[in-house]
């Protein structure tokens, strides 16, 4: 392909994805590097854009380029600062789904300020984050996730399974101790 | 396990799956059969709804300004730094080059060394291609001597003047040659060393002559300043975006 047809083709196909991207690569890092991130994705993607076949994908084939370029760099650095204990979110969530009371999830979903679910999401593990984040903030398929993070489609329902359980389960367990110390949500 | 704590074991790792709709009819059809005796699962089937439609609520954080305008430049024809793909902090230092470049005048975007261009040079047309693709990509993120310095055949000294600060190598071919490639931050620009063998260097058209001369060599390339010459054992080719005055600097 020429030039300037491969950069009007490249950028038309590309570019509507730009917004989605950085917020994705805010899953993985901070302000500025979130942004380098999407920049040498986009740097990537350009230098491979002719292994592309279908251009309705790129967005899928973005991500898996955002998510290599991220691992890169969380190689060098670790980026998470706690993680949670599984096991206690897995007890939290366990009395939720099988006590007869109403679910506190309801209520606390709807005083949880803008922003702070995807936050808690950055606490639970990675695997189940990242195939969450995929889903239900980008809106990739579970077909598109088994393709961008290199499992098969059972390990990404199971993934995306587990994970809103833990994430249910840390939702409470932050609000038990926040009401126990008096502040507020 | 009894058989149906069995099928309910089985079809409650199928609860979220079926809230998203991802399931194949005939598992979905089971999912639904089951949630209707199972309020543990309906419970479940619940939470994973609430938690999906409310992480898709959660606002968008959405590209700046200066990193669209950075990637709508990707790819633009012009081979010159315009082509450059700058991160956001190397941006103050480009501006400060470019002044650099404005108050050195045309004088310094003209070959300093007979007629012949620079891209028939092949190490320097090596050096300003790897140099544009390192840039283009951000350069590596790791500054390792050692790793970068293996294998080769050749010294690989690095920079010993005060003030410039070595951020990035890379293992690189110029000339058909192994090399390697170190990045700088001098002076607000960024510098870019290449190490080669000595005798590649002798070999190359006017660079060879400009050695045996006046001990070095320095051109201009859009913009580019470029010094070569021999330290130690090794050859070495300087490029950064001020005149090759300026680089003389750096000389070992």
């Amino acid at each position: 392909m020429k030039a300037e047809p491969k950069r009007a083709c490249f950028q038309s196909s590309t570019l509507p994805h730009l917004d989605r991207l950085v917020t994705l690569a805010s899953h993985w890092a901070d302000g500025h590097e979130a942004e380098d991130d999407v920049q040498e994705t986009y740097t990537r993607a350009w230098i491979a854009f002719d292994q592309l076949r279908d251009v309705g994908a790129a967005f899928p084939w973005l991500c898996q380029i955002l998510r290599t370029v991220a691992n890169e760099r969380r190689r060098t650095r670790a980026r998470r600062q706690e993680l949670v204990f599984i096991t206690g979110l897995e007890a939290a969530h366990e009395e939720i789904v099988a006590s007869d009371a109403p679910s506190p999830l309801d209520e606390l979903l709807a005083r949880l300020e803008a922003g702070r679910l995807r936050e808690a999401l950055r606490s639970i593990p990675e695997d189940f984050a990242e195939a969450i984040e995929l889903h239900d903030v980008q809106g990739l398929k579970y077909r598109e996730i088994a393709q961008v993070t290199s499992v098969p489609i059972g390990t990404v329902m199971s993934r995306i399974s587990r994970g809103r359980a833990l994430l249910a389960g840390l939702l409470t367990v932050s609000d038990e101790k926040r009401a126990k110390q008096g502040v507020g949500t | 396990m009894t058989e149906a704590a069995l099928e309910h074991a089985r079809l409650q790792e199928l609860v979220a799956a079926f809230a998203d709709g991802e399931l194949p009819p005939d598992e979905g059809h089971a999912v639904q059969a089951h949630l209707r005796g199972c309020a543990r699962c309906r419970r479940e089937l619940a939470l994973q709804q609430e938690l999906s439609r409310a992480l898709a609520k959660e606002p968008a954080r959405g590209a700046s300004a200066g990193l669209r305008r950075r990637i709508e430049r990707i790819g633009a024809p012009a081979p010159g730094r315009s082509a450059f793909l700058w991160k956001r902090r190397w941006a103050a230092p480009a501006a400060a080059a470019l002044v650099l470049i404005g108050i050195a005048g045309a004088t310094a975007l003209r070959s300093r060394h007979g007629q012949r261009p620079v891209a028939e040079i092949p190490i320097i047309r090596d050096a300003l291609a790897d140099c544009r693709r390192v840039m283009g990509r951000n350069f590596p993120r790791k500054a390792d001597l050692q790793a970068v310095a293996e294998g080769l055949q050749f010294p690989v000294r690095p920079l010993g003047r005060p003030g410039a600060e070595l951020f990035s190598t890379w293992k690189t071919t110029l000339a058909g040659s192994p090399a390697a490639g170190l990045a700088y931050r001098w002076r607000g620009i960024v510098v870019v060393q290449y190490a080669v063998p000595t005798e590649l260097i002798r070999q190359q058209p006017e660079v060879g002559e400009a050695l045996r001369g006046a001990g070095f060599y320095a051109a201009s390339e859009q913009g580019q300043g470029i010094i070569a010459f021999l330290e130690g054992g090794s050859g070495t080719v300087l490029v950064a975006d001020v005149p090759p005055e300026e680089l003389r600097r750096l000389m070992l």
